[in-house]
């Protein structure tokens, strides 16, 4: 039952808050699609950036798109850069 | 000292003319070049929706340039950007150092899966052959 509860959400749509369901922290076993970033990560990229800022605006986290720690640090690196310059939103909604 | 490539973008204030915008960025080209840098590309993106207001407007006016040079045009650039009232925003960015890990991580990539195709040299081929006829 539990499992089940596991395999929820599609990658893309889902809102952060709704992952905390139940008091206990939850252990993520979703299997980690391989995500394929290109080696240079371009900050003016909107519509490739679009892809890991989830309805919010924030920046989907790690355990969510499964890509590499250092792929997550160049990619919110440019999100940064591209709010700063109102390419992106700082908040969505 | 070095060669470095920059990024620097900025917007400008939607309200102003034509003839305005094409100066400033006439004065940045020329400035860049006054102190020893040379412009790769310059780039007049236009006018686009702003994903959040500054100073109030919604719209702004995108510049974007590339830029080699010591680093010495760029510290001038900004301090001129910054009292400009036509510019809203504006931003740096020096790409020299990760294009250049990009493309030894491609590099990287391209030896590795040329030496894998090197061992197999004929099981791949047919095996894509079987299965288009599957």
């Amino acid at each position: 039952m539990a499992e089940k509860d596991m395999e929820i959400m599609d990658v893309k749509d889902i809102s952060l808050d709704e992952e905390v369901i139940g008091d206990r922290p939850r252990r993520y076993q979703r299997r980690r699609p391989r995500q394929l970033v290109p080696d240079y990560v371009d900050w003016k990229d909107v519509d490739f950036l679009l892809g890991f800022i989830p309805e919010r605006g924030k920046i989907m986290p790690r355990r969510i798109s499964g890509i590499t720690a250092r792929d997550q640090r160049r990619i919110s690196q440019a999100i940064k850069r591209a709010r700063s310059m109102a390419m992106l939103p700082f908040v969505a909604d | 000292m070095a060669n470095r490539t920059y990024e620097v973008m900025y917007i400008i204030d939607p309200e102003t003319q034509g003839d305005k915008i094409e100066k400033l960025n006439d004065a940045v080209g020329k400035l860049i070049e006054k102190e020893g840098g040379t412009i790769v590309r310059m780039d007049d993106i236009g006018m686009k929706n702003l994903a959040y207001p500054i100073q109030k407007k919604e719209t702004g006016h995108y510049v974007l340039f590339e830029i080699e040079g010591s680093g010495q045009e760029i510290a001038e650039l900004e301090r001129r950007m910054r009292v400009n009232d036509m510019i809203m925003r504006y931003i740096t960015v020096r790409v020299d150092e990760d294009r250049k890990t990009a493309a030894k991580l491609r590099d990287k990539r391209e030896a590795r899966s040329a030496k894998r195709a090197s061992f197999r040299p004929s099981t791949e081929n047919q095996q894509t052959t079987e299965a288009v006829d599957a």
